[in-house]
């Protein structure tokens, strides 16, 4: 052995080879490597669950309705230059729309006005306008007579026309009244000076941006993005008279009568906003479920507007009608409470410690209550039979005015008379359907607003319910909705802007709906139980242990192939 | 004659005018009514029966469903929206025990229910709208009643019986749930239909947990359209609202004066089966009574007890009133007495004891105890046959449903006073319902009469049968069977297979079994009813004018419960494991197969034996002749090992197969 050649013992299998190693073994395995790699994709592809696009574009739900406003003039000085005027009340428009929130305002550029001056009978200026000099001219002495005439008057010379009017008229009394007609006209009379231009400017385009924009609502009150309107364009008005205590005594009404007399025209009026029904019920042992007080300085006892969130009480007002709504209507509960003989005369105390006129409340999208005391406290201890009453004409009538108040409110209205702006109080006449015209345009703008709003918050959240969940199944339907509630809200917009209100109320509410069917399609539940972890747990026991003998497989493949690799180049190296 | 004629117009005129006003009238004073009442009766086996019966009507107007005071206004809105024409949902729990509580008055066959829900209903639509009304109807009445009634909406659900189930009303589904479960959430939703609720009234007596605590509790909504039904403006409802609960008196005043235990009856009062007393009426009902029914074999069982102890001038002042103090105690005196009036002459008559709740208020509560001074056995009225169902056969294949009809008193009765008859015969009307995995053949039907075995032609007078069509419909079979009078007992026969359902159909609780829905039995020539005296102040009763209409006399079968194959739940994963696991074991070895050096392999195991062996191996072999107690022998050429090993080796898997393949036969 000793004698053994060096070269011979390098030679050996351990340390080197003289053929070059074959690679028929390594692509084998590589191959079956890559192959396998390459495969994953189609089985990814194969889990995959279905989703349709959902095209969710940035939507932006601002709107902005034209309005055309005109001025008059009657008995001003023919030097004013109605160029001039119309200059400082567009100034001054903008400036009290600058203040408003972004969405549903006036659009600057979509506002037109125009100015007219009638400095007297023989004299007038206009510039382009909508009611031109000479065209069945209104003498001032016509504002003197009563509002409710004048009105008609306004209305008859701009019967048909979709123009807010204010009528500013020079002299008469001392003071300056303004008025606001049950139409789409406002008037104001006084004695003006000549340097009150400004001034003067800036009364009438409050009246045109805070009321005939705005509708006279005060901020904060209701916020103005919500309308008790359902998704289907709905309202159940849900009629309540509850008796707390009937052994005390019974309440009864003849409602049949107050919903053809009182309701009906209402009805009729808010029908191009939202299909209304009625419906009552009268319900009995209901007491209510917060505290009152007996007050001696009242007489009577009281209940705080701090109670007033559990005087509603659920678990034994059955007010629901789900059956009869159904759908996505929107049920509105007014409640008439008629307490017992323990509560008698109960009153609600405002916060400034005075008693409530109405004795009554509203919560914004449920409904109104009023709290109805009986003429006489006292119980008839005596009969055995509790004392029956049917409520008088004269009580239902005045219950329903506060109803026709409140429902006012819960649009966001007011519920008096008088609005208080920066330049003194407005009267507003009242229509005796219980909305004037000028409110139904501020209320179908507002919808259409809602609407949009509502059906852009759905679908942004139906977004983020889509990307929260990757593993849940949308089908094509469902992308198609979204598809087309997006094209009812473009449509609804570009409507609005030409400022047909009608079929943009339209369409709003038909996106609204859309977006709402998409949210609430049944499929959408259908989330897929096949979830990554039961996938794992299915394919693991195929994949894991394959996949370690490939790999191996070619790492030990590869590493024996470098080593012989190694030794070969040895070998040839030595030679 | 002039004189002639003008009288006569004038009678014409007064009539007219009469009626004119008549109808005036009318429609000025109905109002929506409400009325509650309770009945209390004895039974035989120590319990007490109370039935609630609270009847609301809303008169025809305009305003239907839209305008209501008394009335409900979901259901006035549920029986418009899906134009209702007649429906009854019931919720049970508990089984009516027709041989100890009565199988032939109006309660048993108007309140008996089967357990869970029954919800059968008649819709004023046309023939095509008919199903979809009432998947409508048993969604709202879901959300209605808190319960899930929507489970009626599969078509496998419910069926639209034709000839043995109430066969004049027309479009009619029926459907049961015979595992509901009921308690206080389905009765607190029932209970709001009543203008005072569980405030006043004999509401107020509701006490769940001894409501609960009953062998039977069955709570019952039925209502029915009146008036012409051509218009809609045309119809009013009458809603009827019942409970009917079978409780167990605690022995309330333990009698000292008894002997046998065994029949005495237990003394008993309102307080002391529901824990509550009367406190006055619900203002708004128009009635309010509480009444003790005393039954036909409770009063002819008691006359008899009469005359044995007494002379016979008490008995017979006591058999004109009834007022004895002999054998039971009142503890109020009732404000009315009646008798009923039968027609068919039996020796004795039942009598009802009437006590008017206005009377009594929340400091002068109504606590109508009775107290038996004397133990009395009885028995209740039968209806002509008991009927009994159950299953036969073993194993998870296949199996027969068989209905077991016995004879009882009344049919005993019948065979003997029609005896002379030739032609008396006892039709009996048999609807059942059978699930679609439940694969009945009908032409298995077999009828046993007086144990032997007939024709089914000569028992059938008619039937209908619908079979069952897989995952849509339930197999429904309707017969009207004619029995001879002299029937003892008669049995109906039908074998099934059992099907096999996806394992997506199994409910969670699949190992429980599946039940098949009540049998009813009913007997179209026998009807109940009760009337009570003449003097017709009963009739303003709603509840007794409900019991004078003659109610056909139906009894229903015990649901039988079925158990199925269930399949491993599990199964579909460890297919899945194991075929992976198949997979990767034939992909290793491929792999392993393909990259092998065969004649490299052997040289490195030679270049292994020939050196020297590593320390483990050492170790290991040191172990192995410590545990074998051998001297350590040196180690053999390899050749030879390996061929040693691979022969030892053969031998443990042959041996672990054997073991295997015994294991197998034997305990397998």
């Amino acid at each position: 052995m000793a004698d053994k050649n060096p070269q011979e013992a390098a030679a050996s299998p351990e340390s080197m080879r003289t053929t070059e190693p074959g690679l028929k073994r390594l692509f084998l395995t590589l191959s079956v490597l890559f192959s396998f790699i390459l495969g994953f994709p189609f089985l990814w592809k194969s889990v995959e669950i279905y989703r349709s696009e959902i095209s969710l574009m940035e939507t932006n739900p601002s709107l902005s309705f034209p309005f055309h406003f005109q001025a008059l003039f009657f008995n001003f000085n023919p030097d004013l230059n109605p160029h001039h005027l119309k200059l400082s009340i567009l100034d001054q428009i903008t400036k009290l729309t600058s203040d408003s929130p972004p969405q549903c305002g006036t659009n600057n550029n979509l506002t037109t006005l125009s100015v007219t001056l009638h400095s007297n009978k023989s004299h007038c200026t206009h510039d382009t306008n909508f009611y031109p000099c000479g065209a069945n001219a209104i003498s001032a002495v016509d504002f003197d007579s009563a509002d409710e005439d004048v009105d008609e008057l306004l209305s008859s010379v701009f019967r048909g026309k979709n123009i807010y009017t204010v009528a500013v008229v020079n002299g008469g009394g001392d003071g300056i009244r303004v008025v606001v007609g049950k139409y789409r006209h406002a008037w104001i009379v006084g004695g003006f000076d000549f340097e009150e231009e400004e001034d003067l400017a800036s009364r009438v385009a409050e009246i045109f941006v805070k009321v005939f924009v705005n509708g006279g609502r005060d901020q904060g009150l209701i916020h103005g993005e919500f309308m008790p309107v359902g998704a289907d364009g709905r309202i159940v008005l849900s009629f309540n008279l509850l008796n707390a205590e009937p052994n005390d005594w019974v309440y009864d009404w003849d409602f049949q009568r107050i919903d053809e007399s009182v309701l009906a025209p209402i009805m009729e009026v808010l029908g191009p906003i939202a299909n209304i029904s009625v419906e009552s019920q009268v319900l009995y042992h209901t007491p209510k479920s917060s505290f009152s007080y007996w007050d001696e300085k009242q007489n009577s006892y009281i209940f705080n507007t701090k109670d007033l969130p559990f005087f509603v009480n659920s678990n034994e007002w059955h007010l629901d009608t789900s059956i009869a709504a159904g759908g996505r209507s929107k049920i509105l509960q007014f409640v008439v409470y008629v307490p017992s003989a323990k509560e008698c005369p109960l009153r609600l105390q405002l916060p400034n410690g005075e008693i409530s006129k109405t004795n009554g409340f509203i919560s914004p999208m449920w409904g109104g209550a009023i709290v109805l005391n009986p003429r006489s406290c006292l119980k008839d201890f005596e009969s055995k039979q509790p004392q029956r009453h049917i409520m008088s004409p004269e009580d239902l009538q005045e219950v329903f005015e506060v109803f026709l108040g409140q429902f006012r409110q819960l649009f966001g209205l007011k519920s008096d008379n008088i609005y208080v702006g920066e330049s003194g109080t407005f009267h507003l006449l009242p229509s005796e359907r219980g909305f004037t015209e000028w409110e139904l345009d501020v209320l179908s703008r507002q919808h259409t607003c809602f609407n949009l709003h509502s059906c852009v918050t759905t679908l942004e959240s139906l977004s983020r319910l889509v990307q929260s969940l990757p593993r849940m199944i949308i089908m094509d339907e469902i992308g198609k909705q979204v598809q087309l509630s997006l094209e009812a809200a473009k449509l609804a917009q570009s409507n609005a802007s030409q400022g047909v209100y009608e079929s943009s109320a339209v369409s709003s509410r038909q996106a609204r709906s859309l977006a709402e069917d998409a949210f609430f399609h049944p499929s959408i539940m259908s989330v897929s139980y096949y979830s990554f972890e039961h996938c794992f747990a299915v394919y693991s026991p195929f994949f894991l242990p394959v996949l370690m003998h490939v790999l191996l497989a070619a790492v030990r493949e590869w590493r024996r192939y470098k080593k012989e690799k190694a030794k070969y180049l040895a070998w040839k190296k030595i030679k | 004659m002039a004189n002639r004629v003008l009288s006569l117009l004038i009678v014409c005129q007064v009539l007219y005018s009469t009626i004119a006003f008549g109808s005036v009238l009318d429609i000025e004073k109905e109002d929506e009514e409400f009325s509650e009442e309770l009945l209390l009766k004895p039974l035989p086996d120590r319990k007490v029966l109370a039935h609630f019966h609270f009847q609301s009507t809303a008169p025809p107007s305009t305003s239907f469903g839209r305008h209501h005071h008394l009335f409900p206004k979901p259901i006035s809105q549920l029986v418009k929206k899906f134009r209702v024409k007649e429906m009854e949902l019931s919720f049970t729990q508990g089984r009516w025990r027709y041989e100890q509580w009565g199988g032939f008055d109006p309660i048993s066959s108007n309140n008996a229910k089967p357990p869970g829900v029954e919800l059968w209903a008649v819709f004023d639509v046309p023939q095509s709208q008919v199903d979809a009304s009432w998947k409508n109807l048993t969604h709202a009445l879901s959300g209605l009643f808190c319960a899930s009634i929507n489970f009626l909406e599969s078509s496998t659900t419910y069926s639209s019986p034709e000839l043995a189930f109430r066969p004049d009303l027309g479009n009619l589904r029926y459907g049961t749930l015979p595992r509901e479960a009921v308690c206080t959430e389905n009765l607190t939703p029932w209970l709001k239909l009543l203008p005072c609720r569980d405030k006043a009234g004999l509401s107020a007596l509701m006490d769940r947990p001894s409501i609960y605590r009953g062998f039977y509790h069955s709570q019952r909504l039925h209502l029915t359209l009146t008036g012409s039904g051509l218009e809609e403006l045309d119809s009013g409802i009458v809603l009827e609202q019942t409970l009917t609960v079978v409780l167990q008196p605690s022995s309330w005043r333990t009698g000292k004066s008894y002997v046998d235990k065994a029949h005495s009856q237990p003394s008993w009062s309102i307080s002391s089966i529901f824990g509550r007393k009367v406190g006055g009426k619900c203002v708004l009902a128009k009635s309010s009574n509480v009444y003790l029914q005393f039954e036909k074999g409770l009063v002819g069982e008691l006359k008899n007890l009469q005359k044995e102890n007494a002379n016979p001038e008490t008995n017979k002042l006591a058999s004109k009133v009834f007022l004895s103090n002999l054998s039971f105690d009142l503890s109020v005196n009732p404000d009315k007495v009646f008798e009923e009036v039968d027609d068919f002459h039996s020796k004795s008559t039942s009598i009802l004891y009437e006590f008017s709740v206005e009377k009594y208020n929340g400091s002068h509560p109504l606590d109508l105890g009775l107290t038996w001074k004397i133990p009395v056995v009885w028995s209740c009225q039968q209806a002509p046959l008991h009927a009994s169902r159950f299953l036969m056969g073993s194993g998870n294949e296949r199996g027969a449903i068989a209905i077991y009809l016995r004879s009882t008193e009344l049919s005993e009765g019948l065979k003997k006073s029609d005896i002379v008859d030739q032609s008396c015969e006892l039709r009996v009307n048999v609807f059942q319902v059978v699930p679609w995995y439940i694969k009945v053949y009908y032409h298995t039907l077999q009828v046993f009469v007086n144990q032997q075995s007939r024709a089914v032609a000569d028992i059938m007078e008619k039937i209908h049968v619908s079979p069952s069509k897989d995952k849509t419909s339930p197999g429904v079979m309707e017969l009207i069977l004619k029995f001879p009078c002299g029937l003892e007992s008669a049995a109906l026969n039908l074998e099934f297979d059992k099907g096999f359902l996806h394992i997506d159909e199994y409910p969670p609780d699949a190992n429980q079994g599946f039940d098949i829905p009540a049998a009813v039995i009913s007997y179209p020539d026998f009807h109940a009813s009760m009337h009570f005296s003449e003097d017709g102040s009963l009739d303003k009763s709603p509840m007794f004018s409900k019991f004078q209409e003659k109610s056909l006399v139906l009894s229903y079968t015990e649901i039988l419960l079925v158990p199925l194959t269930t399949p491993d739940f599990s199964m579909p994963y460890n297919v899945i494991t194991i075929t992976c696991t198949v997979f990767a074991l034939y992909f290793g070895s491929l792999l392993n197969v393909l990259q092998k050096r065969v004649g490299e392999e052997e040289r490195f195991l030679k270049n292994n034996a020939g050196r020297k062996t590593g320390r483990l191996s050492q170790l290991l072999s040191k172990f192995s002749t410590k545990l074998r107690g051998k001297p350590r022998e040196p180690q053999p050429s390899t050749a030879v090992s390996s061929s040693f090993v691979s022969f030892k080796l053969i031998l443990k898997i042959l041996l672990v197969a054997g073991i295997a393949i015994c294991w197998q036969y034997y305990f397998g």
